[in-house]
């Protein structure tokens, strides 16, 4: 194993909500999925689009 | 147009008993011409959402790569050496990436309505993916010789015969689940694959909603 | 959305794109997080139980399963199909599809442990009682063991306090399994092909199954499936977040104490796996992204030049 590896092999942290239990390593990465999600809808995709002038098609 | 059913190749014409003439007709047909690896893409394929498809297929390139050096390795490899071990927290960790780049490119399509023009196929080899991954997966977790595969294995199995599944496939023979997990399911995700890329070259990236033609 | 009214994608203006580059580089993204990742994180190796482990940890355990096994009181004596026909097993609804299945996988799970001592022990007190047992009626070996576990259970299974009694050649085969466990033969003999490469795990998984010791190091990693285990894996490793659906229905009644629960929960998948598989077909629910419009965040630029136009 990694001498960086934090992975415990005790047993890991949860979280409880009332009939939930969730590892904190799973929440975590549900998450980060949220938040690339949102973000890959509000971050701007380059397209110079102001400077592209030659609009062909693609036949 | 987005698809040649039916047009027949000149040379299809000329000899139109020839099975290689007509196989190759068929694969040409296939994606319109130009489309397979077009430079150019429409307008409106402007957003971050979009790359979350090939971050899939990437991400299962690297599934494939760390699982064949696994395989140069052994099944016990990753227990007794340290790049072994290292080579399966690369497989590992491929893994996870596949499912939650999967997961969210498949969030994205949904929002998209994605299945509109005809693209129905592309969104069902897209779900029957997204299954068999699972169904991938669940065979590489009881091939890990160790304790999980042993829990995993006795669990599962209930599961399975609950619904007769399991008399045919035993989670609990290591060599049979090794094989599906290596030969069988990489087989079957790999085709999918294939289809669902094709299909998205065929009929290209689906249009906005509500999207009226310009000019 | 009775006619779908969708403009062909290739009738749209165009700007010029990279795929190859854009594949190139969402390969060089992926491979250094996952050569990252697993450099910070690894990944979990929980050595697994073995037989002999287990006799040594817990012998009471393995003691009280052996006679479980004998008896027939076990989880795999009972199981039904594949493995016999002692239970009916599960139903989906009406339909006995585990019966249907028939017994593919058969495993006598008295053989579990008097196959094992048959062939590989040869303590003397061990092959007497094999002979006791096996000239004694199917009634009579049901009755000794039968006696025996309900007399081990009485003492927290320690076979050292268990109560004077007509328990046959009983306590002899199951202390001659802990025995046999202990040299570390025990997973070769119970191996289900009988041969030298035997990849077949069937036997040995059943018999660690039908014991708790398995199973209680597993529920202290939250592994049990009535503890989300199916999402979890040992430590602070990221299990399978994928597969928070499939387990939810074992967390809430009447899924958590129903006899058909595994088979139930199978068929709320399946049927859950088809709509989504269908969508495209299904009025209603296809509609969703038109009530509500994320899309007009992916699709913004467009819109508003077409707005312009």
């Amino acid at each position: 194993m990694s001498a960086l590896s934090i992975v415990a092999e005790g047993p890991g942290k949860y979280v409880n909500w009332g009939v939930i239990q969730i590892s904190v390593a799973n929440l975590t990465i549900i998450g980060v999925m949220i938040l690339l999600f949102i973000l890959a809808l509000v971050v701007p995709f380059p397209t110079h689009d102001e400077q592209d002038d030659q609009e062909g098609h693609s036949r | 147009m987005t698809t040649r059913a039916g047009e027949l190749s000149p040379d299809e014409k000329k000899d139109p008993k020839n099975w290689t003439n007509r196989l190759r007709g068929r694969l040409e047909g296939l994606v319109p011409p130009g489309q397979a690896l077009p430079d150019r893409q429409p307008v409106y394929v402007a957003s971050w959402i979009y790359v979350f498809g090939v971050l899939t297929l990437t991400s299962l390139v690297v599934v494939i790569a760390s699982g064949c050096v696994l395989s140069l390795g052994g099944v016990e490899w990753w227990h007794v050496t340290s790049l072994g071990h290292y080579t399966n927290s690369v497989h590992l960790w491929s893994v996870e990436l596949t499912f939650g780049f999967m997961v969210i490119h498949l969030w994205g399509k949904f929002w998209m309505a994605a299945w509109r023009g005809k693209r129905a196929m592309t969104w069902m080899s897209g779900v029957l993916l997204f299954a068999i991954s699972i169904g991938t997966s669940f065979t590489g977790f009881l091939s890990q010789s160790n304790f999980d595969s042993q829990w995993i294995a006795g669990q599962a199995k209930d599961g399975l015969n609950s619904v007769g599944i399991g008399a045919f496939f035993n989670v609990l023979n290591p060599g049979q689940m090794l094989l599906y997990h290596v030969v069988i399911l990489p087989l079957v995700v790999g085709l999918l694959t294939l289809i669902h890329i094709i299909l998205v070259r065929r009929h290209g990236v689906v249009p906005p909603l509500d999207a009226d033609l310009e000019g | 959305m009775s006619r779908d009214r969708t403009p062909d994608s290739h009738d749209f203006p165009t700007r010029p794109y990279d795929l190859v580059k854009e594949f190139v580089i969402a390969l060089i993204v992926v491979l250094v997080l996952s050569a990252g990742l697993a450099a910070i994180f690894s990944s979990p190796d929980t050595k697994a139980v073995t037989m002999s482990g287990w006799a040594k940890a817990n012998p009471n355990d393995l003691a009280a399963t052996a006679a479980g096994e004998l008896a027939g009181t076990t989880t795999s004596a009972g199981y039904g199909a594949p493995y016999n026909t002692n239970g009916d097993g599960q139903k989906l609804g009406p339909l006995p599809l585990q019966k249907w299945a028939g017994v593919r996988l058969p495993v006598n799970s008295a053989d579990l442990v008097l196959g094992p001592l048959s062939n590989a022990s040869d303590i003397p007190a061990v092959t007497a009682a094999l002979a006791t047992w096996k000239t004694a009626t199917p009634e009579q070996q049901t009755k000794w063991a039968t006696a025996y576990t309900d007399a081990l259970g009485k003492v927290d299974n320690d076979p050292a306090k268990v109560a004077t009694g007509d328990y046959g050649p009983v306590p002899a085969l199951s202390t001659g399994l802990v025995a046999l466990a202990k040299t570390g033969g025990l997973e070769g003999e119970l191996t289900s092909s009988g041969n030298f490469y035997g990849g077949d795990k069937t036997r040995s998984l059943l018999l660690l199954s039908d014991g708790a010791y398995l199973e209680d190091l597993a529920r202290a990693q939250n592994l049990g499936g009535d503890q989300w285990g199916m999402m979890n894996e040992a430590g602070n490793s990221p299990g399978q977040p994928w597969m928070w659906l499939y387990t939810l229905w074992y967390q809430i009644e009447p899924f958590k104490s129903s006899d058909n629960a595994d088979a139930q929960v199978w068929g709320i998948m399946m049927f859950l796996t088809l709509l989504l598989i269908l969508l495209p077909f299904i009025p209603g629910l296809r509609s969703i992204p038109r009530w509500i419009p994320i899309h007009r965040l992916v699709w913004r630029n467009y819109y508003r030049r077409a707005k312009r136009a």
